[in-house]
């Protein structure tokens, strides 16, 4: 188990600049997970972690070493493809025990850690089976159990649970999870599902760009959202974003006027940021936040209704605006068409400048 | 059924047929031809006659049979051996590294594909004339080995070897080497089955360069041996056949056990 530590690494392939800079602080155990829109350089830098891309520039330390140079072999790294990698004309056997067999380990020890994986991971009775006769749930477990079996110092996910369906991928998930609890790995996982990242995470890494826009445990990065790209990102259904005007009432009371609520006017309650007349802002407020009591109320018209059983959500919209998404618990009523209106609590608003930073209170 | 698709039906038929007895025929003929004395079949003696025996024995007694086959079979096994080794390196190479004159370099070699051999012969003879090899199985085997087709069938079937496996094995500490022998090899089974039974029959059946490079008998292949027989003064045609026929048993018996890879690996090893 190590840490590992970026110190301003970047990566760019000829004139393209795929990342931009990285820093980021890995505590030994953590499970940290990166997130991101497609080409936004997350499986680039896992790669680079794992050696099988150079480093432009930057370092990479893993357990107080210096890695840059130094072989993907030996970095004491194991990694989980997407496709899971398995060699196709080795048994799972084989396929678990080979890089143990071609760093010259004694078969008897290669086996006992291979039954010992194989014993985690309920891989036992698949052990004289080849790759091609396994189900897409058991060539991932065999994957992870090529992993563990190298007793890695960590260990690197590059979207594991893509190519699986969806029950097997939620039940996957839970598995790495257990996993993670039992074997207290330092663990980078790659995904583009912020249901895994929000659910496996110590702590997500928001990468865009090729930059990081922000680090820290699921619940931060939804509760409290450094700038508008992550607002946006982080939440399913994703947080509704609405431009506003900034207005000054004349009771000197800093309120905002939404176009796409038919101009509706939302005063700001005390202790929120005290904005310019006329300043352009985005306003965010997540599905789960309208309730039947807030201050603010508007009217829309339902468009589209989904029943998930506990929770419905409506996506309505005011005439022309901007489709938003409510999640009610109790919306089995609606269908597309009805008129509703909806309340929230101006306090819970999240403001976001025109560059997309966030404006907090204060600023 | 309407008399349209009946018709329809018969013309595909009548086609097939016809293109089967194209394929099939010589073959026939060969068999047939092997059982009857010469003047049958110029007489174009159709049916088996009783003659295997009498062309079976002269054609031994004319042609040094273990001498042509296990020249022949050096050749076809060596070559085939090298071409594999040496074309799907090359093919592996050009797709997994990138370099900037990759792509010119290779536009080379798939221009070297159209070159008729003919062109090619000359030029060749004086190189190995140079190199001291004439007459010798050297000379049949080394301009076969870096064969441009080869390379360009190897460089398409390595599209389709996932680049993960390549990753994979770099995390578990293989060299570039042990990645192409013991992962690349073992996994592309298919397409090296595939390239084995073209390459293999090629070089079975090579006939002008061998004409043109061996001279000695003691050198020669059966594929030699079987036209000086035909190009005689009075050509036994039963004796040809006998030969004829014992020159395609070996391509015949590694097509027919290699088929079910061969048929895999033209559709591509990795599925």
């Amino acid at each position: 188990m190590s840490d590992l530590k970026l110190v301003d690494v970047s990566k760019s392939f000829g004139a393209v600049e795929i990342l931009k800079k990285v820093n980021l602080d890995v505590k030994a155990r953590e499970f940290i997970v990166f997130v991101g829109p497609s080409g936004c350089g997350k499986s680039t830098l896992l790669r680079l972690i794992a050696g099988l891309e150079e480093i432009t520039s930057g370092e990479l330390i893993i357990g107080g070493e210096r890695m840059n140079d130094v072989d993907p072999s030996h970095r004491g790294l194991a990694m989980v493809f997407q496709s899971y990698a398995l060699y196709p004309h080795m048994t799972v056997e084989e396929n678990m025990g080979f890089a143990l067999k071609f760093a010259g380990m004694p078969k008897a020890e290669i086996r006992e850690r291979v039954l010992a994986a194989a014993r985690i991971l309920n891989l036992e009775p698949l052990l004289a089976r080849k790759p091609k006769a396994l189900s897409g749930g058991q060539r991932q477990r065999v994957a992870i159990g090529r992993a563990i079996v190298r007793q890695p110092k960590v260990f690197l996910f590059d979207e594991p649970l893509s190519n699986l369906d969806a029950e097997l991928r939620v039940h996957m998930r839970i598995e790495i999870a257990k996993l993670h609890r039992r074997l207290r790995v330092t663990t980078i996982y790659v995904t583009h599902d912020q249901v895994e990242a929000m659910t496996l995470a110590d702590r997500i890494v928001v990468l865009r760009a090729g930059v990081v826009e922000q680090v820290g445990s699921p619940l931060d990065l939804y509760d409290d959202p450094a700038n508008l790209f992550v607002a946006g990102f982080i939440g399913s259904p994703k947080m509704n974003l609405l431009p506003a005007v900034a207005v000054i009432t004349a009771a000197g009371r800093t309120a905002l006027r939404l176009p796409d609520l038919g101009d509706t006017l939302v005063v700001l309650p005390d202790g929120t940021p005290r904005l310019d007349e006329g300043r352009a802002v985005t306003v965010g407020i997540r599905p789960e936040q309208f309730s039947a009591n807030g201050s603010a109320a508007f009217d829309l018209t339902i468009d589209i209704v989904e029943h998930l059983g506990g929770t419905t959500f409506l996506y309505a919209r005011k005439d022309a605006g901007t489709a938003i998404v409510v999640e009610m618990k109790e919306g089995r009523t609606h269908k597309p068409g009805d008129a509703i209106t909806v309340r929230f609590d101006p306090a819970a608003l999240y403001l976001f400048d025109a560059d997309g930073s966030r404006i907090r209170a204060g600023v | 059924m309407s008399p349209l698709r009946l018709l329809n039906r018969v013309g595909v038929y009548g086609f097939l047929g016809a293109m089967v007895f194209l394929s099939v025929f010589p073959f026939l003929w060969m068999v047939v031809g092997m059982t009857n004395t010469t003047g049958d079949i110029i007489l174009g003696h159709l049916s088996l006659g009783h003659a295997f025996l009498d062309n079976t024995a002269k054609f031994f007694v004319q042609a040094n049979a273990p001498l042509i086959f296990w020249n022949s079979a050096k050749i076809s096994l060596f070559g085939t051996a090298l071409t594999l080794i040496v074309s799907s390196f090359a093919g592996y190479g050009f797709e997994i590294f990138r370099s900037p004159t990759r792509d010119s370099l290779y536009a080379g070699l798939l221009f070297t594909i159209m070159i008729p051999f003919a062109v090619l012969m000359i030029p060749l003879f004086m190189i190995m004339g140079k190199l001291g090899l004439i007459n010798t199985h050297i000379a049949i085997i080394l301009p076969t080995v870096a064969s441009g087709f080869v390379i360009f069938y190897f460089r398409q079937a390595t599209k389709a070897f996932p680049s993960e496996l390549r990753d994979a094995a770099r995390v578990d500490g293989l060299k570039e080497w042990q990645i192409f022998l013991y992962i690349y090899i073992p996994t592309m089974r298919s397409t090296y089955a595939a390239a084995f039974i073209i390459v293999f029959m090629a070089t079975w059946n090579n006939y002008l360069w061998p004409l043109v490079v061996l001279q000695t008998n003691e050198m020669k292949t059966i594929t030699l041996v079987i036209s000086s027989l035909a190009s005689a003064y009075y050509p036994d045609y039963g004796v040809v056949m006998v030969g004829a026929l014992l020159a395609t048993l070996p391509t015949l018996v590694v097509f027919f056990t290699m088929q079910r890879q061969f048929v895999q690996g033209m559709l591509g090893s990795i599925k």
